[in-house]
């Protein structure tokens, strides 16, 4: 049931699909023969895969035929708050409130990247075309999500492992920023990492995922090199923007309003 | 033999301090009132555990939960900032922070901070006498401070805050980590701030070194005066 589709697209069919899900047969059967523990979570994974990239396909779909803004904000607003809920809960030593910020900072930068992209770059009319917004906001949140979880983590966990220094710069009458900015730095370069080292590996150890969906789907090399730079940019960009954002407006939290870091023993949410 | 206190410099009263514990909140002050005169030093005794940092702390406005009341030199401690507070009342904490750089940039780190004037920022020839009078003429200003003993680092942090001409030092086990010769060095420059008029609150452990006035015993959250011998 296989055979070439529109635009050069080689259709999957049924067949082919369960053929595929063979190759995950030989990972359970090693996975059960040398006793990995992984098993169940094998099983319970691919099927989610199954499930939750053909309901993509069936919502895709829908959306692509509607064409309404509305069900683009809406999803990308569903996209964000998934994000909010997966950056929180990698940062379990972040103070109380920390969804509220992640989905400010998420919002802000997939929202304005996003449109920057699909406006300034791509010039897609009208302005919320499904077919480009969608992809374009899930790349841009799903990489910010990464690092934004990522300098969350890091700042708390570095102003904890400074608490000793933290307070002797207070006492000699610094600032909260000026106590905290050590962190705050390192905090949102560690948000940076992954993006920067996308950048430098792409195109030799990996063929980016955008590029690779084009060339299979029949595009000119050539073409889908530019579309798969601006996204690379637009991924970095959005990293950027987001973890700083999120670190800035995070960070404060674990002072007080006389500007006395809470260590570990003095707050009642220490985990 | 100590002259009379000729005024009074700092004082605390009934402060309380409330600490989230494993079963439940931990008064560790329980309503602490202390004073102190200009010139006066004071020590506050107790086991491990008893309060005295968190006295110290709760004096330099550097505890969170807490009550009670703070003046210096009669104003009253909500009338100023915390960092103008912190700056004149000024807390070492007995761990020695060095920051990354040579002695002269731990130094004269207090003036990179917003709260400090930095047209006041220390010379060369101030901060090579700061460190001869602690015991440290051996000691470059150009040598990088990670290289040095913690016995050390303890006296460049003392430096650091003596230079910011505190009113009321507050110094937690200030000579933990010092040798006979190093503690010698830095009761001398103790007893000069006392005389020019800063009054210091010392936590200690260790036998009484004949440098305080008074010595206060801290135990379940409460101060008593100690019997002198």
């Amino acid at each position: 049931m296989s055979g070439a589709g529109t635009g050069g697209v080689i259709v999957i069919g049924w067949v082919e699909l369960a053929l595929a899900t063979g190759f995950i047969l030989v990972a359970g059967a090693v996975a059960i023969a040398l006793r990995l523990g992984v098993t169940k979570s094998l099983w319970i994974a691919t099927a989610r895969t199954y499930a939750q990239l053909l309901l993509l396909g069936l919502v895709l779909g829908w959306v692509f035929r509607v064409d309404s803004p509305w069900v683009v904000l809406g999803i990308m607003l569903i996209m964000i708050t998934v994000a909010t809920l997966t950056v929180a809960r990698r940062a379990p030593d972040a103070p109380r409130g920390s969804h509220r910020r992640v989905f400010a900072s998420m919002t802000l930068t997939g929202f304005t990247i996003t449109f920057a992209v699909t406006a300034l770059v791509v010039h897609v009319e009208p302005w919320y075309l499904p077919r480009y917004v969608i992809p374009i906001a899930g790349m841009i949140i799903g990489n910010s999500m990464s690092g934004m979880a990522l300098a969350l983590e890091r700042c708390f966990a570095d102003l904890d492992a400074r608490e000793g220094e933290i307070l002797a710069l207070t006492a000699l009458g610094a600032t909260p920023w000026e106590a905290a900015q050590d962190s705050v730095r390192a905090a949102i370069r560690a948000g940076m990492i992954p993006g920067i080292n996308t950048l430098s590996a792409a195109g030799i150890v990996f063929i980016p995922g955008m590029m690779a969906g084009q060339v299979l789907a029949g595009a000119d090399p050539m073409v889908a090199a530019p579309y798969q730079i601006v996204v690379m940019m637009m991924i970095a960009a959005a990293d950027v923007l987001g973890s700083t954002m999120l670190v800035m407006l995070s960070y404060r939290r674990r002072f007080t309003a006389d500007g006395v870091y809470l260590e570990r023993s003095m707050r009642t949410d220490a985990r | 033999m100590h002259a009379t206190p000729p005024c009074a410099l700092l004082e605390a009263r009934e402060l309380t301090v409330v600490l989230p514990g494993d079963a439940g909140p931990v008064r560790v002050l329980d309503g602490v009132s202390l004073t102190l005169a200009c010139g006066e030093v004071v020590d506050v005794t107790g086991p491990s555990g008893a309060g005295k940092t968190t006295l110290l702390r709760a004096i330099a406005r550097l505890m969170p939960q807490g009550s009670g009341a703070l003046f210096l030199g009669g104003v009253s401690a909500s009338e100023m900032g915390p960092q103008r507070w912190r700056s004149r009342v000024a807390l070492l904490p007995q761990k020695p922070v060095i920051v990354a750089g040579d002695i002269a940039e731990n130094l004269t780190l207090p003036w990179r901070l917003k709260a400090r004037d930095a047209s006041l920022l220390p010379d060369a020839n101030r901060l090579r006498s700061a460190l001869d009078e602690i015991g440290l003429a051996d000691v470059a200003l150009e040598r990088d401070a990670a290289r040095l003993s913690l016995g050390q680092q303890a006296r460049v942090a003392l430096t650091r805050v003596l230079l910011t001409r505190p009113d009321v030092l507050l110094l937690d086990e200030p000579d933990a980590a010092l040798d006979k010769a190093s503690s010698a060095a830095l009761a001398a420059t103790l007893r000069a701030f006392a005389e020019d008029g800063g009054g210091i609150v010392r936590s200690r452990h260790r036998d009484d070194d004949g440098l305080a006035m008074r010595r206060l015993a801290l135990a379940a959250g409460r101060l008593t005066e100690e019997a002198r011998p």
